[in-house]
Parts: structure tokens; sequence; C-alpha cells
């Protein structure tokens, strides 16, 4: 599933591969029945020339929203997709999400068999299936579900669906790129007099629209090519990538703010969420515990932002609106629990309660996803905005931003639980968010964190012995996002799986080990290192090959980048800024000396740096290194540079040292 | 299973109201200070959580099975314990899931109830059936906590279900009652004709654990049953997890009800063996253009084994749509059809899945004169088969047995492209119904030998004085190996064939490799091995100043520990006894010489596996030998610290090195 945290509404499309697998195999159809002729003639299209990769291609897809007088707005959408490839069936399995507010008014379902058979589907083989749930996540969320016959390569399918959009928002995005590509698509809006419209388009140039007259208007999207990136390295979402034109409408001058503006977003937002922020007298009680003795800004704001993250539990159940609106701030305090713009509620009206100001703050966890240039609510997480009073300065202020009026925010996220106060998970920095202040509401740019502030250090002693054993004592301290799995396995693991996951990492490095005294602080202290020590004891580590040695003075740890071989066409994600640094001593046997020792590596190449070095410090083999990574993506053309630094840390990583006897 | 009270032998009986029957948790359970201060359990270390106490009561008389836990969460991660769903059926029986009731209690003893409304919704709908869920979260839940929750479940009057008693979960279960008064009255069971007479069970308890029976002398109502059946559990381990495991949890502990008309397991198994037998035989029996087919296709053929021969290799022909898709009603119809009923459809369509290709190719070799017989297994990749288990659910999937020239073999035509005469392994040394001469038995598979699957791994590769390596690289399977290949081509195409047998490649050498697939030999023809060509290049070996390192065998340059884990409680289930072979032969650039070079070495499992590598000189070359046997596919957990000792001198040697020296190192230094 792509929403990891679909607590605040995105797009349903995207649920498709989770819930095919539920379905029952259609049956029953008439063999006399025929295809409409938009099928037909889309069928008829001239079959193009795709690279052998491709599953399936999109030959129409033509949507059309009807603005009623009423502001109430219902979507037809006919959709043909021709099947190239066994993989490409999963194409003809026709999912249609839905809800109360977006109830589905008719939906036709045709398919064209490979061998020219034609079918059409009957309402009682469409499924209705929920939201799979499970993992605390609910919605009310439904979805039409049908197998559509035929669906085989030189397959056709197609369908026509006709549904009404939720009434609450007065927008429509049509995703017009997507894994496969599209041939012909045209998206059309018919508005009622007096009604205005503006589209807004992100990952794509904006596409002029024709004037058909008596409000009605078209926009043409046609050969868009897919976005594969199934074996892809180091990619950035796919949503990130993929084009598309959100539409707002509404009657001319029903708001003050500018139509498609963020800020227009923003107003709509605060009427939603204004009377859940109220703070009751039991937040106030609460916060007020929280807060007593402290009068340091930060230190109240991080008294209560933790209560937030560790003490209210993530659980959803959403319902129509409550993908948007969140629960009443008392609700979510009793409970204890609450999804993620519930939490960032529970924040702001705590925080209220002590004089501190702070805003919700909508976000994607799929860095790029929300595009600066194309104001819409396409995003799915929340997260809270302090104000930062002015003039107050520390240098525990790190996840800063400034707005356009000049007020410093700190960002912080209680529904994740493992990133500490004052931090940003890495997936939120470099990208966008929606800082939700009614009027003054506006994009911003969320900051990427220094690399000092995400940090693995890994130290150890060790002598190895002439039979090729290693036996030493390692110490291991990771900070920010690097200590989240570990933060996250020493909190709910029990003491079986967590040990079996320390063998599996240092599995990775050693063919034969055991370790004894093991130790874990600061599980709980996200804002100190997680500290893990042990001692063990590696046979066999170094081999021995006739009167020689070999050592590889890496003893553990890896930083390799996955990285392949092909022509690179989109960006490349680096995940995190962060600095690894090891320092690792061995101690040779005695009878022994260094014959040949790694090369030194020192390489910088601005978005990361890499440097290591082996030298002998009278019997000691020292190792040390320190990778740093600066940028969280790059574009395309810096592949070569990836690649390269990837050859650099796989050849130091594999690096040997050759002891031979005196 | 859901049944219907028999209308012939018990009208519907509807009752006016519905209470608890006794013993029921109708009160909460006040903690005891000792839970309220529990921080941690022996038995698991680090554990999320625990059940304090589980109560599972049924009462058939009620129609209703009530449900109630008290869990105690210890970690953060015993927090997850407090969202709760609870899935059911909801069908024409009526059923309904109500009562639920909840609340939280914080290890300083308040109290926290929960009071919200829980959230129904329907997970999925046709127009068969309807499965929904109701879900909430219990309140205010801390680390310390004690959560509780109880609801009931409730069927229409004239509708019973039989619980069953899942005892063992993901946590540890300090103690359990369960509880169920079957009705006496005679059921009507699934096919709407048989009657229930009895009860029956399969107990899978720990030991020291068993059901208690106990007459009754007040009942609830009509259906009110005479036994109560009970049973008391406590310390129950949590569900084990390895990584290597048979499908233990088809045997974790449990008890499982029927109502059933059978008195004995061996009458079950022989009334339902029959039924299940007349069924396959019917579909088996093929019709006169099917029995020239199979004329035409052995003729010549002078023994038994090759016309079965020619069968097999026909069925093999047809679309196994267990790889593919199968198709709808819809479809058929479109082609003038009817939904597949016999072998012959198989025939003529040319497609049908992995069970109706196997009782095909059984009609054909009896329409070949053989005698062919038909058996129900249990797939060994997902459960084990256990006989005293009621139920015909247990049979996944169909092999064949034929009396080949005298001898029973069996074979595997379901599993496209498997080896004549070879059971696919998640079919061999498994139990489940064959048929006899004259009705059925439950019966076992055999097991497989090393030499069904072998896999072999040649690099023939010329290094330049960079330690870049050039040439190919050639692959062979046969046996299990080459089936997963070859079905994993069939779920796809050419090219997603080709990419998945290039990724599997570029996992197994050095990274940094260019590796291209060149040719695929005998992708369908299953008598045949799998041969799959690489041309890769690329560094292959650590450079330092005067030398080049290089891994001894390059196919296991990349490969981890198997088991590093010191401890173990469960067998290890290796899926299938195999030969690995390899040899890697390096054409040395004239500027390098072999300074030294990994001893041979061998390693012996007591007669379970064996292994042993070699290097061969020749002055331009050098070739890395590797073999490894094993014999079994299951090994005993006691046999564990044999086998991972064993695994380590093999991983041992396997990242031993080969040293190349730069010619005039060498020569500086004395030479090689």
């Amino acid at each position: 599933m792509i929403l990891l945290h679909p607590c605040f509404k995105a797009r349903a499309s995207l649920l498709v591969v989770s819930i095919v697998s539920l379905l029952p195999a259609a049956h029953a159809l008439s063999s006399k029945d025929s295809v409409p002729e938009w099928v037909t003639a889309a069928v008829a299209q001239p079959k193009g020339t795709y690279s052998p990769e491709t599953s399936a291609v999109e030959l129409l897809n033509e949507t059309t929203l009807t603005v009623g007088t009423d502001g109430k707005a219902v979507e037809r959408r006919r959709r043909v997709v021709r099947i190239l490839r066994p993989n490409g069936r999963d194409e003809g399995i026709i999912v249609v999400p839905y809800d109360k507010d977006t109830k589905i008014l008719s939906l036709h379902i045709w398919s064209v068999g490979p061998d020219g058979h034609e079918y059409a589907m009957k309402d009682n083989e469409v499924a209705d299936e929920g939201y799979p749930g499970g993992g605390g996540l609910y919605f009310d969320e439904r979805f039409k579900v049908a197998k559509a016959p035929g669906r085989d390569p030189g397959g056709v399918v197609a369908y026509e669906v006709e549904q009404r959009i939720a009434p609450y928002t007065h927008e429509a995005t049509f995703q017009f790129q997507s894994d496969i590509p599209h041939v012909n698509q045209s998206f059309t809006l018919e508005v009622p007099p007096n009604y205005a419209y503006v589209t807004v388009f992100a990952h794509h140039d904006a596409v002029k629209a024709i004037d058909l007259e008596h409000q009605r208007y078209r926009w043409e999207m046609n050969a868009v090519p897919a976005i594969d990136l199934e074996r892809v390295p180091m990619h950035p979402s796919a949503s990130a990538l993929a084009g598309r034109m959100t539409v707002h409408f509404g009657p001319v001058g029903s708001t003050g703010a500018p139509l498609g503006s963020w800020q227009e977003i923003g107003e709509w937002y605060d009427g939603l969420s204004r009377d859940r922020l109220v703070a009751t007298p039991d937040i106030a009680a609460k916060t007020a515990e929280l807060t007593a003795g402290k009068t340091d800004f930060y230190d109240k704001a991080e008294a209560i932002g933790e209560f937030v993250q560790k003490q209210v539990r993530y659980f959803v159940i959403e319902m129509g609106i409550g993908g948007f609106q969140p629960h009443s701030a008392g609700d979510i305090f009793r409970n204890r629990y609450g999804d993620c713009k519930d939490k960032a509620t529970l924040l702001s009206a705590m925080l209220s309660t002590v004089g501190i100001h702070s805003a919700i703050m909508i976000v994607d966890d799929r860095r790029g996803v929300i595009d600066p240039v194309s104001p819409s609510l396409y995003a799915d997480h929340a997260i809270g905005a302090i104000e930062i009073p002015k003039g107050y300065e520390s240098p525990k202020l790190r996840s800063v931003f400034v707005a356009k009026s000049g007020k410093r925010y700190l960002i912080f996220d209680p529904t994740w639980e493992k990133t500490a106060f004052g931090q940003l998970a890495h997936n939120l920095q470099g990208s966008y968010g929606i800082l939700m202040e009614g009027k003054a509401t506006e994009i911003v740019e969320m900051p990427v964190m220094r690399p000092d502030l995400n940090t693995i250090q890994r130290s150890a002693k060790f002598q190895l012995d002439a039979d090729g054993s290693l036996k030493g004592a390692i110490v291991e301290k990771r900070f920010g996002d690097l200590s989240e799995s570990s933060r996250d396995l020493y909190t709910s693991a029990d003491a079986k799986e967590q040990k079996m996951v320390l063998d599996r990492r240092l599995s990775e490095d050693f063919a034969s080990f055991s370790v004894a005294d093991f130790k874990v602080e600061n599980v709980e202290s996200l804002n100190k290192d997680l500290t893990t020590s042990y001692s063990l004891i590696a046979e066999r580590f170094a081999k021995p090959t006739g009167g020689l040695l070999m050592v590889r003075p890496r003893v553990l740890g890896s930083e390799g980048l996955p990285v392949d071989r092909k022509a690179r066409l989109v960006p490349i994600d680096l995940k995190q800024t962060m600095v690894a640094k090891d320092d690792f001593d061995i101690e040779i046997p005695a009878g022994y000396e260094i014959d040949e020792m790694p090369e030194p590596v020192k390489v910088d190449m601005g978005f990361a740096s890499y440097e290591s070095a082996s030298r002998m410090d009278g019997n000691v083999l020292h190792y040390s290194r320190t990778y740093t990574v600066r940028q969280v993506s790059l574009p395309a053309d810096r592949y070569a540079d990836v690649q390269k630094l990837a050859a650099l840390i796989e050849a130091d990583e594999q690096g040997k040292a050759v002891l031979k006897k005196k | 299973m859901i049944v219907k009270a028999s209308k012939a032998i018990a009208p519907l009986v509807f009752f006016a109201a519905l209470t608890a029957p006794t013993g029921w948790a109708q009160q909460w359970t006040a903690p005891t200070p000792e839970e309220l201060a529990i921080t941690s359990i022996p038995e698991v270390p680090g554990a999320s959580a625990l059940y304090l106490y589980k109560e599972e009561t049924a009462d058939d008389g009620l129609h209703s099975q009530n449900f109630y836990y008290r869990i105690k969460v210890l970690t953060e991660g015993g927090k997850e314990y407090a969202n709760v769903e609870l899935p059911f059926y909801a069908g024409e029986s009526g059923i309904k899931l109500d009562s639920i009731e909840g609340r939280t209690i914080h290890s300083d003893g308040t109290i926290i109830p929960f009071k919200g409304k829980p959230y129904e919704k329907t997970v999925e709908k046709t127009k068969d059936y309807k499965i929904k869920v109701k879900v909430f979260s219990l309140p205010s839940v801390e680390v310390g906590s004690i959560i509780e929750y109880r609801y009931v479940l409730r069927l229409d009057d004239n509708w019973f279900s039989h619980p069953d008693w899942m005892i063992q979960s993901d946590l540890f279960t300090r103690k359990a009652h369960y509880m169920w008064r079957p009705t006496d009255r005679q059921l009507s069971m699934e096919d709407g004709k048989q009657l229930s007479s009895t009860v029956a069970w399969t107990p899978l308890l720990p030991t020291g654990a068993e059901i208690k029976q106990t007459k009754v002398q007040i009942g609830h109502g009509r259906d009110a049953g005479s036994v109560q059946l009970d049973l008391d559990v406590h310390d129950i381990a949590p569900l084990p997890k390895e990584q290597f495991m048979p499908p233990m949890r088809s045997v974790s502990y449990k008890v499982l009800f029927y109502y059933t008309a059978y008195r004995t397991t061996q009458e079950y198994w022989a009334a339902k063996g029959k039924q299940w037998a007349k069924a396959g035989d019917k579909f088996a029996g093929l019709g006169s253009a099917t029995k020239e087919a199979v004329a035409t296709m052995t003729a010549g053929a002078t023994t038994q084994d090759q016309k079965l021969r020619k069968i097999y290799a026909a069925v093999m022909e047809i679309e196994n749509t267990d790889f593919t898709r199968a198709r709808s009603t819809a479809e058929e119809k479109a082609d003038g059809l009817k939904d597949i009923k016999t072998a012959d459809d198989v025939w003529t369509r040319k497609r049908g899945s992995g069970d109706q290709i196997t009782v095909l190719f059984i009609g054909m070799a009896r329409a070949a004169g053989m005698k062919a017989y038909r058996m129900g297994v249990a797939n060994r990749s997902d459960h084990f088969f256990l006989p005293g288990y009621l139920s015909l659910n247990q049979l996944d999937d169909d092999i064949a047995i034929v009396n080949v020239d005298g001898k029973e073999t069996f074979f595997d035509p379901g599993q496209r492209y498997c080896t004549y005469g070879r059971l696919s392994w998640k079919h061999s040394n498994t139990s489940g119904l064959r048929e006899i001469d004259g009705g059925t038995k439950l019966a076992d598979t055999e097991g497989q030998s090393y030499k069904d699957t072998r896999v072999s791994r040649v690099a023939d590769l010329k290094l330049d004085d960079q330690g870049v390596a050039t040439g190919t690289v050639k692959m062979t399977y046969s046996g299990d190996s080459a089936l997963a290949w070859r079905q994993e081509a069939l779920r796809g195409d050419n090219t997603g064939f080709k990419e998945d047998l290039r990724v599997a490649m570029e996992k197994m050498l050095p990274s940094g490799m260019d590796i291209s697939v060149t040719t695929i030999e005998n992708p369908t023809a299953f008598e045949a091995p799998l041969t799959v060509t690489y041309a890769v290049k690329g560094p292959v070996g650590s450079p330092t100043g005067k030398r080049l390192l290089i891994a001894a065998d390059l196919f296991e340059v990349n490969s981890k520990p198997k088991f590093p884990e010191k401890k173990r409680e469960l067998p290890v289930d290796m899926h299938y006894p195999s030969m690995t072979q390899d040899a890697v032969r390096f054409i040395l650039p004239a500027s390098m010489v072999v300074e030294s070079a990994p001893a041979a070495g061998a390693a012996e499992l007591k007669g379970m596996a064996v292994f042993d590598t070699k290097v061969a000189n020749s002055p331009t070359s050098i070739t890395v030998y590797r073999n490894l046997t094993v014999g079994r596919a299951l090994f005993a957990s006691d046999s564990y610290p044999d086998l991972r000792s064993f695994y380590e001198k093999i991983e041992a040697k396997d990242q031993e090195t080969l040293v190349l020296t730069r010619a005039a190192a060498a020569a500086a230094a004395g030479g090689n």
C-alpha cells in the first residue's frame, strides 16, 4: 500500500492493488453483448509502439465534471485500456472507490477478449468491498470491483462510471499520468452560469483549455508517457512525478480569497477545524500539569508535544468529511487516540492554553507530491507548526521555517512516534506543506535538516587471532531517523525478535559469530543517542591464505547505495541527510605485520562526501570513515555521480588489508 | 461451520428473549495487585502484551457465543491490542455481533470505561454473502494498562454454529477457559440432506490439558444440550515464528469442532472418501473423442511407461490456468460453451486448472489401460494433513498415482512442467486421501532424493589486470529448481522472465557487474534441464596495491549465513533435498599469477549433507570447484546445532580468498 498515513484524505484510486485478491470471478454474461461505439473507436486507433516492458496502455480517458446550479457536482468517466502483457491483467480489474458522499450513480463495464469476443458485465457481477482495514486504520470508503472477462494480453477493458463528487470540497483532480502510457485523454468541465473555475497543474506544464461555449471547457492531454518505477532504485514516489490537474470551481465572488489559491483552501479548512481546536478544562489542566515549573517556550512546547506523541495512540476511523475534519480536541484527549490531524489538533489546543499559537499543517509523506504551484487538497498527512515567539532563540530550534508574515514556526509531527521533538522525519524534509492559518494560509517549503542531526556512529576495539577470529566490544550510537527502526524494535519486539534482528544484521558482515553483554540505552529518549553496546566473537573473520591473513578493516556496517546500471530518467531520492562515522581498532596477532593496506578514499561530490582511511599504529590496524549526505534528492543527470560514489563505497567496504608473517 | 436445525426432526423454535448462560463473565474481573504490577513475563522476555485471561463460551440453547478477553499491555507495541477488529459473516443465518463492552484499567487501578460506539462496516458484499467487521478502540491505554472487552455473537433461532477454540495466538496466555454446550437436536448439514447425530472434535492440546464432558441438568430452551464441554488451559506459549520453519501454525494448539453424522474418523473418511472418489471418477470419465486421442497419441508405444510418457507430454501442453487465468462463465459462454465439467472439456479446450488437468491425466491413463488413482494432498508449503481433522478442505491439490508396468508411481501433472514421475516438493512428504481399488484410504506421498533437484553453476571468466572479469555464466536447473523458474515464466512473458533471471544473477554476483541473459534453453521441455546463459562483465575482486583478492566461489560472494541464530525451537524445513555444483574458472592475465588459493575442504553432516571444494591450477587459469549436497528436506530441531555448524563450515570456506599477485611484484618477492 502506498499511503503510509492516509489520515488526511488523499485520492482513493491508489488503493487498487491492496484489495484485488478478494474479488470473485465474473460469470453469467450474455454472449450477445456488444461494446459501445466509443469503445470501438478507441480500440480502432493505431496500436502505437511501446517498450517491451509496457504492461498495458490506456487508450481513452474521457472525464466530464458537471457542476449543478446547487453547487453539487457529478463526474462521468470513460476509460478504455488495452492489455499488452500478462502482468497487465490487473488493469482488467475495475475498482471504483466511493463513500456516502461520492455515490456511484451508474457503472457499466465492457471488455473485448483477445479473440474479439465482446462482453458487457451485469450489475450482480460487480462486488462491493470495504476498505480492508487493519493496523488501526478504518475508513468508510468502499469499492465497486469487477474482474472483466477477456483480460488477457491483446484484450481491452472499458468502463463508464457516473459518480457524485464530495460536496464539501470544491475541487476535483484529474490524474493524467500513471505507470502505463495514456493515449487520448480529456477532462471536460461544465459549470452553471455565474460560476468561475481555476485550474492548476502539478508536475506538468499547464494545458490550455478549449472553450466549448456555454460554460463548457475541455483540456486534452494526449500521448502522455508512463512513469514506470518498478525496478528503478532510489526513485521518488510515482505521485511526486505524475502529472495531474486540479480544477477549482465555485460561484463568482463566493469567497474572499482568490479561487484555487492556497488562501482559499486555508479559509475552507479553517471553517472545518476552528471549533475542533477549542481546549476543554481537562485539556487545560493536563497542560498546566505538564508545563508546571517551565518558563521556556521550547521546554513547554516539548512537554506538550511529547505528551501528544507518546500518550495519544494512533488510531483512525474516518467517515466522509472525517477524512479532512479532525475530531474535537476534547474527544481526542479523553480517548487518548486519534489520527494525524487529531493529534495535530490536540497539540494545538493544548499549546493554546499556555499562550502558544500553533497551526495545523497539511503535508504528504511522499516527498514531492505537493506541488507549490498547484494549490489543492491532494495530501495525506497532518502535522503541527508551532509559532516561535518573536526574538526567541535557542540551539534546540531545528525544524524551523519562516512564513511570509515573518513569523517563525517549529514543525513537529506528533504522529511519528520515534521522531524527537524538534526533529523532522526525513520524508517530509525538502517537501512542501500547507500552513493552515485561515486567511494567512500559505504553502511553505519544509527545511532539509543538517546532516549532523541524523547520525550513526560505530566504534569498536578488536583483537584478531592468527586463526582469523576476531573478538571485541562494539558501541553503536544512533540519532534522528537513523535510530527510528531500532527504537521501534526495542520498544515493540520481544527479546527473541530483538535477538533475531541483531543476528540478521550482524550476519551481513560475519559468517559465524556470537554476541554477549548486549545493552541498549535511551530507547525512549528520542533526543539522546540510542546506544547499543555488546561484545562480539567472530570466528574466521580474517581469511588465512598461504602465509597471509586477509582482514577487512571496515569490520561491520554498510552504507552501500542500491544503484543500477541503466540510463536514469527520474530524479534520485537520497532519502535523508545524514552522517555515518566508523572508528575501528584491530589489534593484529603477534608474529604478523602489515603487507598491504587499502588505499584511502576521499571524495566530495557536493551532495555527499566520503572519506575513509586505514593506517597502522604500532600493532593496531585503525580504520575510520565518515560518510555525509547533504541533500535529500538530486536531478536525474547526477546519477553518474551517485553510481561513482556507490562504486567507491562498495570498493572501500570490501577492501582488505593483507597481513603476512614476520 | 454454520448449520441449520433439521426441520424434519425439530421445527423452528423462536425464543422471546436471550439470556447469558451460566458462567459467562457478566461481571468484569477485578484486577489483582499482582496483575496491576506486572511489567514483564519470564516466559517471553520483552513480550509486548499477554492474555491474562481468555474466555470463550457457547451455548447452542441460546444460539450464542460469548467472548471475554483480558490483556495486559507491557510495552508500547502492546498498545496495538487496544484496537479491536471483530469480523463476522453476515449470511442467512442472521449472525449478529453485539453487546460489546470494554474498559481500560491503568496500573494504578483507575478504570476508564469504553463509552464509544463500535464502528460497523461491510468488508465484502457479493450476491451470495456479506462479511462485516466491528471495530473499536479502548480508551486511554498506557503501558501497564489492563484492557478488557467482551461481546456476544448471536445466530437466528433455527441456526447453530459450533465454536472453534483457537488456543494459541501471537501472545502468551496465562489462563483460558472454553466451554460449549452443543445442542442435542439433529441438524441439517451443508448438503441439506444429511443429519448430524453427534458432535466431534479434533484436539491439538498442550500436555496435561483435556476436554471435560459433564452432563448438565438445566439447559436454556428447547435447543439446549445435555452435555457441557469444558477446557481450561494455562501458560500457553505464543505461536512460534522462526525462519525455515515448517507450517507449524497449522498444528498450533486448538480444538476444532464439528456437528457430524459420523461416529469415528474411519467412518468419516470412508464415507466422504466415497463421495470424493465418485466425483473425481465422474470428472475423469472420458468420452470417445478423448479416448481416441489417447489411442492416437500412444500408438506405437509398446510399454505402459512409453504410453504414459506420451500422455504426460500431451497434458503438459495444456494451458494450466493456475498460472494464467481461469475463464469466467461469460467467456465460456461466448465460445458457446459451459463451465468445465469433465476431463473431456479440459482436453477439448486445451486448458484447465491444475486439479482438472491431473484428473484428465488420470482419465487418459485409464483409457490407455493403466490403473490410475487420484490423491488429494495437503500442500506442504501451507499446512500439514491431520487425519483426525474431519475436513476435506485439507486436500488442497490433486496428484495422480499410476501403476506403470507393475509399479505405482506418483505424478504431478497439475504442476505444469513437473518432471515425469516426480512430485513438486510441496506435494512430496505429505499426506492425504487416495483412491484404491474399491474405495479410498489415507496415505502418504513419497519424499524426494537430492538427485531429483540439481543446480549447476558454471562461470568461465577472463580476468584483466584491473580485476575486471568478462565471460559467461551458465546455470543449469533440474527438478524443483527448474520447476520454480518454469512456473515463474508461466505467470508472465519472456520479457519479464528474462528480467527476473537477470536480477537473480545480479543479486548473486559481485555488485557492479553488467549482466545480460543471452540464451534460455528448454524453458518448456520439462524432461530436459533448464539452461540459462549469461554474458557478464565487471569487477570481481578487491584490488590492493600489488594483489587482487577474489572470493573463491563467485556464486556465494553475496551469501549470508543461513542460520545465524544459535538457538532454535522448531525443525528446519529446506523444502526439498538438492545438489548444487559450482565451477568457476578464471583465465588469468599475463600480468598476474596465483599467489595463494584456498585449500581443498570438505564437511559432512552425518550422512544428511556433504560439501567439498577444491581448486585446480593451470599456468594460465585457476578453477574453483564446489559441491553441496543436502540429502533431506526436514531437519529435526535437535539436529539444529549440527546443521548450523555444517553451514558455518561451508560459509567459512565460501568466504576464502583467491590471491592473485601482479607478476612483477611476485618476481620481486621471490615468485609463487
